[in-house]
């Protein structure tokens, strides 16, 4: 776990209290300003409706008047008081209690002497009466002041107490981000260990943490089929090569006492048998591993199945069998064109090798619900139905074909090919005979790790 | 011709190199990538053969280089991998022709021998004739003397590849290559089937035959006609 200054669940969790408190404070700011000017103004728009009141009331009675409106106003008890003063030109006060000197004209902030509180801060508006003589109309800015600090104060407390649930909540986010990230490097510390199978926990909440894991899982996965890939071709090598070299092996010990000439020649077809096997095995690893998919193109699968009926038909015939087709044109995938030719070849050579003479063999292209499907069916004597399963591993090859040749990878090689396509190899018995179909989706699909070969069987 | 081969393995180096001796040509070895390079550019080499893996530079690596500097020997990349990344890989380079190791050296031989001979050859020329054959690509047409022959496609396209080749050896995994655009190996011989059938089509009425068969190499168009 990394310590607390480098932790990155530590940062985020941190980084994002101090934009909250940022945020907080220019909140602050904003409000505690707009509420002073917004008070500050209602005061003077107070102070100026009573100042024309007075100079209405002065224009039309006169000073005397005048000075008996303010005594009038100024005995009144109401909280909202004002204060009020008329000044001669020389700054002697005329009317009025306001303990000031004489004011600038217009609005502004003034001090006065509160006979209770001492100097006080008001906030005043000065008007020219007739001969030199102004008005001075004035309110205790007190209240203004007091909602400030009211204002300041919640702020300050709002930010505190933000400052302590921010800080624990950050502290709560990064150990649960630390807590989860750990379950992750866990486990993988564990397969590092040595144990491949193990998973990343999935929660049931689907979440980021969640998300990764699966797809960590679905790696995993990957990971531990090519590994299991890899593992199954050493063995396959290890074990099925060794036949065929035991024999070339036997043949060249017994020609070097007999007749060498031959022995080179029989030997070096034996080897070549050798090297084909080794070719397909390493055919079938590399399709499996699915680097080849980089390659892909658009393929034009029913020129690809003409093409090859076509070709094969006369050799077909040539050993007793007829070969019949029927394919959909227009039919498009994308994949490797040389692997699904192969793969189709494959096929069509199974059907051929596996049945006796006379055999119709039937290929079919057909296309529907965005899949293509290539099928070679025949009507020869089908395959046991305990052996269906086994058709696809390396080297398995049924009782009944012992004698014909071939390794039994052509159709390892052809689900190996139909799974890099997204697809799949469906083996089937029919009633009479035998179908194998490529089943392929049009557009490139991430073959589906859990997507095996279906083996079906039309007995019931 | 003089023959480049780049191999680094020495058995495999000497096998080759004497082969290609036999058949009367003038062979120059390289072990590493750098001296392959060198050589290219400096000697006048007809055919370059390049193992995929060389010490200092690699066989692609050599062919990209190589044609960067404007150099357009034809190029033949030996592999021992046969993965289809690799032949992708050294065609798009700009290698002309590509084989697989082990391989038969009646094989290797074939290939090099048309590598060599593929500049002199009009890329637009639109009818061969080999003797009293004659075989048109633009009308797809075929005549033996006056006798028009009905060919299907790729028996047609086979019959070209033979003449194009003016008599030297085509092997089955070069037709496989060119005339399918195979390049694995199908076990049933659909080669030598529609071989069989072109020759009985060219043939008809007894005349001579026009196709040689070369044992366990490949076919090529007989001398007689």
């Amino acid at each position: 776990m990394p310590r607390r200054r480098s932790s990155a669940a530590y940062r985020i969790a941190f980084t994002s209290l101090g934009a909250m408190l940022i945020g907080l404070a220019l909140l602050g700011t904003i409000v505690f300003f707009a509420m002073h000017f917004a008070f500050t103004r209602q005061l003077d728009a107070t102070i100026a409706g009573e100042a024309q009141t007075l100079v209405d009331e002065y224009r039309s009675d006169g000073g005397r008047e005048l000075g008996e409106g303010i005594a009038e106003r100024e005995a009144s008890t109401s909280p909202q008081r004002l204060m009020y003063a008329v000044f001669a030109p020389d700054g002697r006060r005329l009317y009025g209690h306001l303990q000031t000197v004489r004011p600038p004209l217009g609005v502004h902030n003034l001090q006065f002497v509160d006979p209770s509180e001492g100097s006080d801060a008001g906030r005043g508006l000065g008007i020219d009466l007739s001969r030199g003589e102004r008005l001075l109309v004035a309110a205790d800015s007190e209240w203004v002041e007091r909602i400030d600090a009211t204002l300041m104060e919640l702020f300050g407390i709002a930010f505190l107490v933000l400052c302590l649930l921010g800080f624990a909540g950050a502290l709560v986010l990064a150990k649960y981000l630390q807590r989860r990230l750990q379950t992750i490097s866990g486990t993988a510390e564990a397969i590092i260990g040595g144990d491949i199978r193990e998973r990343m926990p999935v929660g049931s909440r689907n979440d980021e943490f969640d998300q990764v894991a699966a797809t960590l899982n679905r790696m995993l996965d990957r990971i531990e089929g090519l590994l299991e890939n890899l593992r199954q071709v050493s063995s396959d090598v290890a074990h099925d090569l060794r036949t065929p070299l035991a024999r070339l092996r036997n043949r060249l010990e017994r020609g070097a006492a007999e007749d060498p000439r031959q022995a080179i020649d029989d030997a070096i077809v034996q080897v070549d048998e050798v090297l084909s096997l080794f070719a397909a095995i390493l055919r079938i690893a590399e399709v499996e591993a699915g680097q080849t998919r980089r390659f892909f193109e658009t393929v034009n699968l029913s020129e690809l199945a003409t093409e090859l009926a076509e070709s094969f038909a006369p050799s077909v015939q040539d050993e007793q069998r007829t070969l019949l087709w029927s394919i959909e044109p227009g039919v498009r995938v994308e994949g490797d064109r040389e692997l699904l030719a192969q793969a189709f070849v494959n096929l069509l050579e199974n059907a051929q090798r596996h049945t006796p003479p006379g055999t119709i063999i039937r290929i079919a292209l057909v296309e529907g619900n965005g899949r293509s499907c290539f099928t070679v069916r025949d009507d020869g004597p089908g395959v046991p139905k305990s052996d269906l399963p086994r058709l696809t591993r390396r080297f398995a090859r049924v009782e009944s074909s012992r004698r014909t040749p071939g390794y039994g990878l052509g159709l390892s090689l052809v689900e190996a090919v139909a799974k890099l396509h997204g697809g799949r190899l469906l083996l089937r018995n029919e009633k009479p005979g035998f179908s194998a179909t490529v089943e392929l989706p049009r557009g490139i699909a991430a073959p589906e790790p859990t997507a095996g070969t279906e083996l079906a069987s039309a007995e019931h | 011709m003089k023959i480049l081969v780049a191999e680094d393995d020495s058995d495999t180096a000497g096998f080759i190199s004497r082969g290609l001796d036999e058949i009367g040509h003038n062979v120059l070895l390289a072990n590493d990538g750098l001296d392959a390079l060198h050589l290219l550019s400096t000697e006048q080499i007809d055919v370059a053969i390049l193992d995929r893996m060389l010490p200092q530079l690699d066989g692609i690596s050599i062919i990209r280089r190589a044609r960067a500097a404007g150099i357009e020997v034809p190029t033949l990349v030996l592999t021992a991998l046969g993965r289809i990344e690799d032949r992708v890989l050294g065609l798009e380079a700009g290698a002309d022709d590509y084989l697989v190791k082990p391989f038969a050296f009646s094989e290797l031989a074939a290939r090099v021998t048309a590598l060599g001979r593929r500049k002199p050859l009009h890329q637009d020329q639109n009818r061969l004739q080999h003797g009293e054959l004659v075989l048109d690509l633009l009308k797809r047409q075929v005549f033996r003397g006056d006798t028009p022959i009905l060919l299907q496609a790729r028996e047609f396209r086979i019959l070209e590849e033979l003449m194009r080749e003016e008599g030297k050896v085509v092997t089955r995994t070069m037709l496989l290559e060119r005339v399918w655009n195979y390049h694995f190996d199908p076990q049933t011989n659909i080669v030598d089937t529609h071989i069989s059938r072109l020759r009985s089509k060219l043939n008809e009425g007894g005349k001579p035959d026009l196709i040689e068969t070369v044992r366990g190499v490949g076919y090529r168009m007989a001398d007689h006609a």
